[in-house]
Order: C-alpha cells, then sequence, then structure tokens
C-alpha cells in the first residue's frame, strides 16, 4: 500500500506475460496496429490506475461484441490490489464466469468503508483546521513557528499530517481520485508550511503526495492542474535527486509516460511538452531507456506543423524536425515502427515511395494507439504536406498523376495540397 | 648444553670440521668413538631425542654412518633410500636413555679455528689489516693443534680456503693501495704489508691446496658439504616420507644447507619459525643471498610439520622468489616464475583444505618462535599476508617476461602458455578471496577481491569468445570449488562471464577499477562486433570528459577501447563514426605511444631515459597488441571515403567552408599528388592513395580494385563481406564525387546514365541526388518526367569564374608582402610617415608595422576560401 503513489508499482508478474500472450494471438503479419502495441512495454512505467484507460481502450478496439477474456483477465490482475472493490469482484466474476461476485468481495468492501470511516474521522479535524481562516491567517513563513503554533492551539502532530497522505493514498486507491487530489494538495500544504527541507522523510513523502496528485489530475483529466503538477515534479526530480543520476533516469521516464496524457490531450501542453521532450536531459531519457516514445514526439512534432501555422515559429518547426531526423536516424538500431520509419524515409533516404508506405500503416497504427487516435487526421494531413514539401523542393518538374499516388488522394486534392505546400523553386506542373 | 643447540643460532660448528674429521682416527676424550663420523651421529641422536644427547651410539650404527658417508662420497645413493634408513635408525637411538654431554677435542679445536676464521673474515669486510695480521698468526699457532687433535696431516680444508681467499685479497688490496695510496691509514697498512710477506711464505705450504681450492672451490668445499647433509634430513621426522623427490632434487642442485658464513643449518620443524624470521630479517639488505634462502627454504618446505608451518614458510618463500627480480632490469626466469607459481597453487591448495587458517592482510604476527600456536579446529586462525598481491605480482612478472622477449621467437610462445597456470591461479585466488569475504568476522577487504577481479578481466577482455571458453574449460577443470561471483555453470557463456566480472566491478568498486572494468567490457562487446551497445555504454561512462585524469595506463586502455570501437564501426560498414573514433589515435603521429605498442623514436625527442625506462614498463605485451597496419589502413580508408567527395565539394564551390577531415590524411594525399611518376602500389599505404585518385577522378571501379587488393583485409573476419561493404561506399561516394566533380561541365544529366555508370540501382541514384539537393550540397533539381537531373546555372563557379578568385587571391598575397617589405625597409625611418614626437619614434614604429599586419591578416581572411587543393589535378587529368 506505501508506495501506491511512487509510480513504479509492483505489478501482478502475470499482467504483462498475459497481455503478451493477448497481443501474441492476434498477431497477424498483417497487422501492424497489433505488431507494434507499445502497451506490454509502457505499463512499467505508468502506476495500474493509469494503465487501466489503456487497457479499456484495447478493449474497446476489439471487435467482438464481448471484450477478449485476457483483457478482462489483465484488468482484473491489474485492479486486484486496489481498493475499488466493487469493480474488481465483478471482473473476477466475469473471468470465473460468475452470474455475480464472490462472497469474500463483500467483506472486503466492508473493510474498506470501515478503514475509509477511520481515516475520515483521523483528517477531519485538520482539514477543518485548513477550511478554517482565522488559522490560516495566523501561519507565517517561519515553519517552527507554525507547527508549534499548530500544535499548542490545535494539538496537531506529525502524525495527523501523515494520515492526510495516508488517507489521499487510500482514496487514491479507491478510485475517488477527486478527494484524493484534494488530500494531497492538503498535504502538500501543510508539509510546507511546518517542515524544513532537512527532513528526508517527509521530502519522500513530499514528493509522492506530488505524483499522487499529478495522477488523480491525470484520471480527473484535470488538465491544467496536471501541467503544474508536471511543472513541479520536474523540478523535484532536478533537485532532490541530483545526486542519484540513476534515480533521476528512473522518475524521468515516469514523467514521461505520464505526461503523454496531457500531451495528446490537452492542446496548450502539447507545445510545452515537445520542448520538455526535446531538452536534452529528456531527449537522452528516452533514448535511453524508452525509445518507443519517439513514436509519439514524431506524431506531435508532425502534427504541431498545423498549430504554428501563421504564428511565425515556422522556423522553430523546421528545427524541430531537424533534431527529430536527428534522433529517430541515430536510434534507427534500437527501435524503430511506422511512424519513425516514415520520418526516416522521408527526411534520410529521401525514398518517397517508401514513404508514402509508411504513411499508410503510420495511420493506421495511430488510429488504435490510446495517445494518438484523435491526431491522426492531423498527422495525416501534415505527413502529406511534409512529403509534397521536400517532393517539391527536390524536384523542377513534377508529373501530377504519379505524385497523387504518393499522397494517397485523389487528383484535385493532390493539387491543392500541393499549392499549398506551394514553396520557392520554381516547379511546373506537366499533366 | 649440547654442541647442536648452539648450532642452529650461534654458528659453533661448521661443516668443514666434520668433513675434515673424515677417516682420521679418533683422539677424542671418549674412546667409544671409534671415528669421527660419530659425531655425525651423535649429533642426530641428540636432534631426535630434542634434549638428551649420545654420546654412546652403538657399534652397528657406527658402521651404518660410516659406510653411508662413504657411499654418499661416492655419490650413488640417492636421497630417499637414505632417509628411509635414517629413519629406522633413529628409533633405534630412541631406545636409548642415558646420554651424557660432552665435546670433543677435535671439535674444541674446530671451534676455536673456526672462531679465528670468523674474526679474519669480519676485519676482512672493514678492511683492519691489522686485525687480520695478528689473527693469521694465531691461526697459524692453531693449526697444529688442530692437526694434531685430528691426527693427521692433512690440512683443514677450512683453513686451505681462508688462506687462499685472503691471499687473493692481499694481492687486490696491494693493487688498490698502489692506484690509490692515500686511503689507508698507517696502521692497516703496516698490517697489510705484514700480511703480504707472511702470506706469501706461508702459502707456499699449501700450495697443491690451494691450487686445487682454486680451480673449482665449489667442488673443493662439496665433499665435505655432502657429509653434512646426511645427519640433517634425519631430524625432520614425517615429511620425509611426503615429498622425497624435492629432497634429491635439492641434493641435485648441489648441497646447500650450509647458512651464512659457512655455517651448518640445522632445520627442525620447531626451528622453523625462527629460520623464517632470520630471512624476513634480511630481507632488502644488501648482500643476502636469496637463491640461498630460497633453498633454504624448500628445505623448510619438507621439513614442516604441520601446515601452519607450511603456509608460514609459502608466504615467506614466494616472496622472496619476487624478490629475486626486485631491480627494473631484470626479469623473473621461467624457472623461478613456475615454482613460484606453483608455490602459489600449492599455498592456495593448503589454505583450502584448512579453512580454519587464513591468510589475510593485517592479521597480527606471530611472536614466539619457539613455541608453535595451537590452532584450534573451530575457530580461524589469521596469518598475515596477502594472497592477492602475490597473484598480482606473478601476473606482473609474466607481463614483463613477454615484455622483453622478441614476440616472433617460440621463447615467446612458449612463455605464453603459462598464461593458463597464472589464470587459474588468478581464479583460485578469487575463490579463496571470496570465501574470505563471505567471513563477516574476518574483515577481509573488499578492495582484495575487486583487484582480483579485475586482474581477471584484464586477461579476459582482449581475447576473442572461442579462446575465453578453452581458457575457461582449463581453468574450471584444474580447480574445486565454485564461485559465488562467477559460478561454474555459467563459465561457458563467455560473453556473460565477461558482464557479470563488470558488473561486480561496477558494484563494488569505484574510481579508476571501475573506469577500467567499464572500458573492458567495452572492449569486449566491440571485439565481438556489439556496435551499438559498445557506443552505447562508452557514452554514457563519460570517460571522455575525465580521461585525462586517470593514471596513463588507464588512459592507454581507453585508447585501445576508443580504437576497437572504432574497427567494430568499420567492420558493421558505419565509415562516418569508425573515421570518428579512430580519428584522435591515428590522426596523430604517436598512435604507438598512445596504444602503448612500442617506443616511437622522434626525431628530435626530448625525453629523459627515466622517462623512456617508464614508457617502456608501461608497453603491452604482443599478443594484446592490436594490428597496427590494419589499423592505418582502415583508418585511411574511411578517411578517403569521407574526404574525396568533400574535396570534390569543396572544389566546385567555394562558399563552403575549409573543412578538413583528417590532416594526415590530407598530408598524405598532397605528398602523393606531388609524386611525379608513381609506379603501382606496394604498401596499404600506396594502395589507398591510389584508389583515392581513381575516385576523386571518378573511376569508382579502379578505387575499388585498388582497395580491395589491400592483402590485410583478409585478417579481418568476414573478409569478403568487409570488401563488398567498401565496393558498395565506393561506389556511391564515387557518384557523389562525380557530381560534385563534373557538375559544372553539365546542364542535365540522366538518372539512368547515371545508374548504369556507377552500377547502382535507379532508385538509388535519385535517393543520392535527392539527399545532395535537399542537403543543399547541390544547386540542382530533379526532373521527374524525363529522369533527369538539371543543374542550375550561375550558382557554382564555372572553372574560368574560380580561377579568377585563386588569382585575386595570390594578388592579394603579393600587396601583403609587398607591404611587409616596405614596413622592413622603413623600420628605421618610422619618422618620414609618420608625425610623432621625437621621443617615441621607435614605437610609432612598431606600431604601425604592426597595424600593417593586422590589415594584412583581414585580407588574407577574406580571400582564403579557395585553394586548388589535390582535386584541380584530378580535373586536369
Amino acid at each position: 500500500m506505501a508506495d501506491a503513489h511512487v509510480p513504479h508499482v509492483a505489478h501482478p508478474p502475470s499482467a504483462e506475460d498475459i497481455l503478451d500472450g493477448a497481443s501474441g494471438q492476434a498477431d497477424g503479419p498483417h497487422n501492424p496496429a497489433k505488431q507494434h502495441s507499445l502497451l506490454p512495454k509502457m505499463i512499467p512505467h505508468l502506476d495500474r490506475h493509469l494503465v487501466f484507460p489503456l487497457i479499456q481502450f484495447e478493449e474497446d478496439q476489439a471487435d467482438e461484441e464481448e471484450p477478449p477474456a485476457e483483457l478482462v483477465q489483465l484488468k482484473f490482475e491489474l485492479l486486484k490490489q486496489t481498493n475499488m472493490t466493487d469493480f474488481v469482484g465483478d471482473l473476477d466474476a466475469q473471468t470465473q464466469g460468475l452470474s455475480e461476485r464472490p462472497a469474500e468481495y463483500a467483506q472486503k468492501r466492508e473493510e474498506v468503508l470501515q478503514r475509509r470511516e477511520l481515516f475520515q474521522e483521523e483528517s477531519s479535524k485538520l482539514q477543518d483546521l485548513l477550511a478554517d481562516p482565522d488559522v490560516l491567517n495566523n501561519l507565517r513563513s517561519d515553519k517552527v513557528a507554525n507547527l508549534n503554533y499548530l500544535k499548542e492551539n490545535h494539538g496537531v502532530t506529525v502524525e495527523m499530517v501523515n494520515t492526510l497522505y495516508d488517507f489521499g493514498q487510500f482514496q487514491y486507491s479507491c478510485g475517488d481520485y477527486h478527494s484524493a487530489s484534494e488530500l494531497l494538495y492538503s498535504f502538500r500544504i501543510l508539509v510546507n508550511l511546518l517542515f524544513t527541507s532537512t527532513e528526508s522523510t517527509d521530502n519522500d513523502k513530499l514528493s509522492a503526495a506530488t505524483w499522487g496528485r499529478l495522477a488523480c489530475e491525470i484520471l480527473t483529466t484535470n488538465w491544467e492542474s496536471a501541467m503544474e503538477e508536471v511543472q513541479k515534479v520536474r523540478e523535484n526530480i532536478d533537485q532532490r535527486l541530483f545526486s542519484n543520476p540513476l534515480a533521476q533516469l528512473q522518475h524521468r521516464a515516469w514523467l514521461i509516460h505520464w505526461s503523454l496524457f496531457p500531451f495528446f490531450n490537452h492542446e496548450p501542453a502539447r507545445e510545452t511538452l515537445t520542448e520538455l521532450f526535446f531538452s536534452p536531459t529528456y531527449i537522452n531519457t528516452i533514448q535511453t531507456v524508452c525509445p518507443w516514445i519517439l513514436r509519439y514526439l514524431a506524431a506531435a512534432v508532425i502534427t504541431n506543423r498545423n498549430r504554428n501555422f501563421g504564428k511565425n515559429s515556422g522556423g522553430q518547426y523546421q528545427k524541430q524536425i531537424k533534431d527529430l531526423v536527428r534522433i529517430v536516424r541515430q536510434e534507427g538500431y534500437e527501435y524503430s515502427d511506422p511512424v519513425t520509419d516514415f520520418v526516416r524515409a522521408l527526411y534520410v533516404d529521401f525514398d518517397f515511395e517508401e514513404a508514402q508506405k509508411k504513411l499508410v500503416e503510420a495511420d493506421e497504427i495511430l488510429r488504435s494507439d490510446f495517445f494518438l487516435v484523435a491526431a491522426a487526421d492531423a498527422f495525416k494531413d501534415s505527413a502529406r504536406h511534409l512529403i509534397s514539401e521536400s517532393y517539391c523542393k527536390i524536384h523542377q518538374r513534377i508529373d501530377i498523376r504519379q505524385v497523387n499516388p504518393l499522397l494517397v488522394l485523389p487528383l484535385a486534392r493532390g493539387l491543392l495540397t500541393l499549392e499549398q505546400g506551394s514553396l520557392q523553386p520554381p516547379w511546373s506542373f506537366a499533366r | 648444553m649440547s654442541r647442536f643447540f648452539h648450532g642452529s643460532d650461534s654458528s659453533s660448528e661448521s661443516s668443514e670440521d666434520e668433513e675434515l674429521s673424515l677417516g682420521s682416527g679418533s683422539e677424542s676424550e671418549e674412546e667409544e668413538k671409534p671415528s669421527t663420523s660419530g659425531g655425525g651421529a651423535n649429533r642426530f641422536l641428540r636432534g631426535a631425542d630434542s634434549d638428551e644427547s649420545s654420546s654412546e651410539s652403538s657399534d652397528k650404527e657406527d658402521e651404518e654412518d660410516d659406510g653411508e658417508s662413504s657411499s654418499d662420497e661416492e655419490g650413488g645413493k640417492t636421497g630417499a633410500s637414505r632417509f628411509l634408513r635414517e629413519a629406522s635408525e633413529e628409533s633405534e637411538s630412541d631406545e636409548e636413555d642415558k646420554v651424557t654431554v660432552v665435546k670433543s677435542a677435535k671439535d674444541k679445536r674446530y671451534d676455536e679455528l673456526e672462531g679465528i676464521i670468523r674474526l679474519i673474515e669480519n676485519a676482512e669486510k672493514i678492511g683492519d689489516w691489522s686485525v687480520i695480521s695478528d689473527q693469521f698468526d694465531k691461526l697459524n699457532q692453531k693449526l697444529p693443534q688442530v692437526q694434531n687433535a685430528v691426527g693427521s696431516t692433512k690440512t683443514p680444508k677450512m683453513y686451505v680456503k681462508t688462506v687462499a681467499d685472503l691471499e687473493t685479497l692481499v694481492n687486490e688490496a696491494v693493487e688498490k693501495d698502489r692506484v690509490t695510496p692515500k686511503k689507508m691509514n698507517p696502521i692497516a697498512k703496516k698490517g697489510l704489508n705484514a700480511m703480504r710477506q707472511k702470506i706469501r711464505k706461508n702459502n707456499r705450504t699449501y700450495e697443491a691446496d690451494i691450487k686445487a681450492y682454486q680451480e673449482d672451490p665449489e667442488e673443493f668445499m662439496k665433499e665435505e658439504v655432502v657429509e653434512e647433509v646426511v645427519p640433517t634430513p634425519k631430524r625432520a621426522k614425517k615429511p620425509l616420507f611426503a615429498a622425497p623427490e624435492s629432497i634429491s632434487g635439492a641434493d641435485d642442485d648441489g648441497f646447500t644447507m650450509v647458512g651464512q658464513g659457512g655455517k651448518a643449518m640445522v632445520y627442525t620443524p620447531e626451528s622453523i619459525l625462527k629460520h623464517l624470521r632470520q630471512i624476513i630479517e634480511s630481507r632488502g639488505r644488501k648482500n643476502t643471498d636469496r637463491l640461498e634462502q630460497i633453498r633454504v627454504m624448500e628445505k623448510l618446505v619438507d621439513v614442516a610439520i604441520n601446515d601452519y608451518q607450511k603456509i608460514r614458510v609459502y608466504l615467506t618463500l614466494i616472496a622472496t622468489r619476487f624478490d629475486l627480480t626486485s631491480g627494473t632490469g631484470s626479469q623473473m626466469s621461467q624457472e623461478q616464475w613456475k615454482l613460484a607459481q606453483q608455490g602459489i597453487a600449492s599455498l592456495l591448495e593448503l589454505l583450502e583444505d584448512n579453512p580454519n587458517i587464513v591468510v589475510i592482510e593485517g592479521a597480527e604476527e606471530w611472536e614466539d618462535d619457539d613455541k608453535q600456536p595451537a590452532i584450534q579446529p573451530n575457530e580461524t586462525f589469521k596469518i598475515p599476508g596477502s594472497v592477492a598481491s602475490f597473484v598480482e605480482r606473478l601476473d606482473d612478472e609474466l607481463t614483463r617476461v613477454l615484455q622483453h622477449i622478441d614476440p616472433h621467437t617460440a621463447e615467446y610462445v612458449e612463455r605464453l602458455t603459462d598464461e593458463g597456470a597464472l589464470y587459474t591461479n588468478i581464479v583460485r585466488a578469487q575463490l579463496y578471496v571470496e570465501r574470505l569475504m563471505q567471513d563477516s568476522s574476518l574483515g577481509a577487504s573488499q578492495e582484495n577481491l575487486n583487484r582480483i577481479v579485475m586482474r581477471r578481466l584484464e586477461h579476459l577482455y582482449f581475447k576473442p569468445s572461442q579462446v575465453l571458453s578453452t581458457l575457461e574449460d582449463n581453468t574450471w577443470s584444474a580447480i574445486q570449488g565454485d564461485s559465488t561471483i562467477t559460478p561454474r555453470a555459467s563459465s561457458s557463456d563467455t560473453t556473460l562471464l565477461v558482464q557479470t566480472l563488470c558488473s561486480y566491478l561496477f558494484q563494488h568498486a569505484e574510481g579508476i577499477l571501475r573506469a577500467r572494468a567499464m572500458l573492458c567490457q567495452v572492449y569486449y562487446l566491440a571485439l565481438h562486433d556489439e556496435y551499438y551497445r559498445a557506443r552505447d555504454m562508452m557514452l554514457m561512462s563519460h570517460l571522455q570528459e575525465t580521461i585525462s585524469s586517470f593514471d596513463v595506463l588507464t588512459q592507454i586502455l581507453f585508447n585501445r577501447t576508443l580504437t576497437q570501437v572504432g574497427l567494430c564501426a568499420f567492420r558493421a560498414g558505419l565509415v562516418y563514426e569508425a573515421q570518428t573514433s579512430l580519428q584522435e589515435i591515428c590522426g596523430s603521429q604517436r598512435q604507438k605511444e598512445l596504444l602503448a605498442q612500442g617506443l616511437q623514436m622522434q626525431r628530435y625527442s626530448q625525453i629523459t631515459p627515466e622517462q623512456e625506462r617508464l614508457e617502456r614498463q608501461r608497453q603491452l605485451p604482443f599478443h594484446m597488441h592490436i594490428n597496427l597496419e590494419l589499423l592505418e589502413c582502415v583508418y585511411l580508408t574511411c578517411s578517403m571515403l569521407l574526404e574525396i567527395p568533400l574535396l570534390a565539394q569543396v572544389g566546385s564551390s567555394p562558399d563552403i567552408k575549409k573543412r578538413v577531415i583528417s590532416k594526415s590524411y590530407r598530408r598524405m594525399l598532397e605528398y602523393h599528388e606531388r609524386q611525379i611518376f608513381t609506379g603501382p602500389p606496394e604498401n596499404t599505404r600506396d594502395h589507398v592513395m591510389q584508389a583515392s585518385k581513381a575516385l576523386a577522378q571518378g573511376e569508382w571501379k579502379k578505387a575499388a580494385d585498388f582497395i580491395n587488393g589491400i592483402k590485410i583485409w583478409d585478417l579481418l573476419p568476414q573478409a569478403q563481406k568487409i570488401k563488398t561493404m567498401l565496393a558498395a561506399q565506393i561506389q556511391e561516394e564515387g557518384l557523389r564525387t562525380y557530381l560534385f566533380t563534373y557538375a559544372p561541365f553539365y546542364d542535365t544529366l540522366s538518372v539512368s546514365k547515371l545508374a548504369s555508370m556507377f552500377e547502382l540501382e535507379h532508385k538509388k541514384v535519385a535517393a543520392i541526388v535527392s539527399k545532395m539537393i535537399s542537403h543543399e550540397e547541390l544547386a540542382a533539381a530533379l526532373d521527374q518526367v524525363n529522369e533527369a537531373i538539371i543543374f542550375r546555372k550561375g550558382v557554382e563557379l564555372s572553372r574560368l569564374q574560380s580561377l579568377a578568385l585563386t588569382l585575386s587571391d595570390k594578388a592579394s598575397g603579393l600587396i601583403e608582402s609587398n607591404e611587409r617589405v616596405l614596413e622592413q625597409r622603413t623600420q628605421g625611418t618610422a619618422n618620414a610617415f609618420e608625425r610623432q614626437t621625437p621621443g617615441r619614434g621607435g614605437r610609432g614604429g612598431g606600431r604601425g608595422g604592426r597595424g600593417g599586419r593586422g590589415g594584412a591578416g583581414g585580407a588574407r581572411r577574406g580571400g582564403g576560401q579557395f585553394t586548388g587543393g589535390a582535386l584541380g589535378n584530378a580535373i586536369k587529368a
């Protein structure tokens, strides 16, 4: 329980195996989406609650009426250790083919409710205090004085503050992300008010609370505050873990994976996160630990094109593309999927036919990817622009009938695209 | 007290007196003793009973002794049988109870004689001639007494030796005195002169004996020693049967039981520790005969009755063997090295058999030499020492030997085969130290284990995996036990083995060891064609930034690793990466020095002999070398593939900044260009240079032929694959070069024409051209309809234009030099140009000059973009 907010949760070992089995069975050689599914790779870097939507998405993608048994099993294994007893019970019933949930879950449920009561009681006082404006007014910047004040006037103890954290964790585990978020927020405020940063245990809890809150915000799709948390976590990693490069690397990898949620679901976040990913430390992390993130990075950079247009940031876009090409090329030996292959075909090998082939595949992948599904159309559009752009840059005379299949478009629209991507070199059409 | 007990430490007995008494009738106080050899028997008996001595030996024994000594003189008897008999004899003597301590008159005389000789020897050392003279007189007085006591007129050999030595010494001293007369004080001088007179007169009497002695001193003295050996082994009880061969071996060496100053050394289990102490104390002193000490200890090993003693003796013995070659110039002989190696092996074996005795650093020494420590079986007993250091030293010695042997001889190979035994020792020591580490109460230091693991790694990392698996198999079959770090079961997977060893060091070591482990692993990976893993590890180690702060050996390892990574990249077909990796090492003129593969004689080298000596010590043994010729070949080939298109590009468009990839390659190319007649290529360099020329002219086939004609490729595994790879690279780069070079002469160029010229796929040509256009290397565009390249004119300089540029460049250079001449001429008369106060004239001129030069520099910078270079010639051709 204690590590529920530390992102690296000890997963039940069977979960990934099952998933591997699941994707392995449905794996036809001609199914690029399944073949390039990143789920198994990403699970270790996500919290179990965050994995859930991904599996759900996988389930929705499946054609059959009934969700595949493997996925249900996977969900069950995933959530078994959480406090969402009702749901887990249902899942268990489903996997075992029972009509109703087994009796043990009712008992568990009781336990959970009891503990919840207990926590509620313990933490209510502090929460009341925090709600009390008088108390807040009396707090100063002097941490020791604050602690003394609260101790003397309201009988607040260190244990009580910690209870707040535990309760937050508990609520999170129950699936009540809103209240968990609030609890953790209060906890963090209190810690910041009361304790000097030298107390390392609280420091650990503090950062765990930040991670926990980030998860809560993501799960409640509260993107703005999620982005704030991302920022906080990032600072935390840079400062607190300064002396421990390995932990830094690990935490950065987590942050990268977690921030994929706001990355593709929250428009304003895209810009910031692209920058974050391209910053030297993070790009190094991607290259060393999780090269598959390149797919998302590539997709983001390519789709950014539309957004940036007219904002006088064409230069920056070019730079991003350049960086992307460099990294994709460097990592080619370690990771490749249709999206990165597309980038490579277009910018490294200048093989337009190959690029076009890859674009079709990439489109399929995007549509079956939890994060990228929304960006699939924008990606396809931007990718066509890119193809025509570099094609026109190189060619002086173009046979429009031959270009069209490259862009996977009917003739008229192809012309339009070419014109939109109108470029400096004097090119002429030969029909 | 009995004579024997003095014998071991205070020297009352010499081997000589035993010898002399041979065969002479006994006139001692003890009538029971018919022959002097009985003295030997007596001594033996005393030794056996350890505190009683018997002068009443049975007749039977005497006879036996007699017979024995005579037979020994004939040299017909082996040690083993002798001991067997002695052992039985000993049991008999044990039965005798009543013994009295008596000293024979003969022995007394001998003692006196010996005392005098000792005094003379001492005086010789300090050059005190007056004392020598006095003592010499006394010696001569005593001589008749001795002869009398022995009952023969034969001169004691001890006496002959002394006298003979004395004479030589006197002559030397006189000679020396003549050359440097002032050094000696008057009294000594007087003594010397007196001595000279006396000795000359005296020695005439013993001429025959002295002659015999001088001809072969060892032979002369030998006979007596033979006798001395006889009683000695009798004292040892147990080990006689355990190791008879080694004793007889020692006998064959020439009898060595004579201690310092010609004393007899007597060894008993009880006295072992004392002997060791003596030897240890004399360690590091001058004038100690280490070989002799070794022989003594070899004996002691046999004498030792329990494992504790054996271990103690081995510890000292091994250390002394290493001391033999403490000087920098000398190396250990194979024989000594092998003995040391065996010594370590037996030591480890003993330690493995006796888990309750541990050899560990920082243990307390056993102070009481007379008493043996009682070792309880259930508790561990610590002996100070370090197995790790021994193994390291053994390793170092072998390396040193290998450094000095000509690698092309059979001797080198022979010594190299010893590496297997060495490696076994290392692994064995590792097991031992691991065992110590497991017992936390011992407080064994992690550092030792790290060092051993590192040694082991250093024997592994540069070898291909087939060699490693053989080595490992042999090693594991030679030892028992299992290791926790590298279990026996996993020894077949060599990659895993190297990785395990490295990971162990990553976790437990720090600083240099960790860095070295990292480099070793990278080296190993690179050797086994795992380029990306090797490169990633190399980069992640961040050693490039810190390597300059490491010691020289680690820097050398770093260089080797870098080179190996480069070669690996080349084998993988990554020309650019290979060139960059190799640049630093091969680009410099000092690759031999950087890789520690031989001394480079520099023409104006300023290195002191001291530096040179250090340099020599660092050299790697030949079997670890990276083939320098192959290295050069790879480097030049990579440089060619990168430089030739670049030169072509620079030649055609001067606005690209002049960029040099490899200076040394350029230098060679320019040198090659300057040659008027070029014959067929002879060496690797010629091949690459001619290939470069061909490539620059667009004749890729010729270039490929030249490159593939290099014989050294065959040294690489999969040579054919590499040649194919190179041919493909040459095709592509040839195409690029062709386009760069001849673009100004074309308006349009059909893609299919290019494809057929360079025998490339149509698509491939299009891709290459597209890339060049996109990167704005080539001012052209593709025409999709006609399948052609259309070159844009006016962007690139035509031949005429670039010549014009060269002209203007030259002109500005001319102006510049003209200005400089003017400056020089007008230096004295600066006032003619500048109106200044008279006092500052000179300086003003100087400043003016500086200004002029600055301006010239600017002009140079402006016009310095274009030079004809090597490619100008290519176009002309």
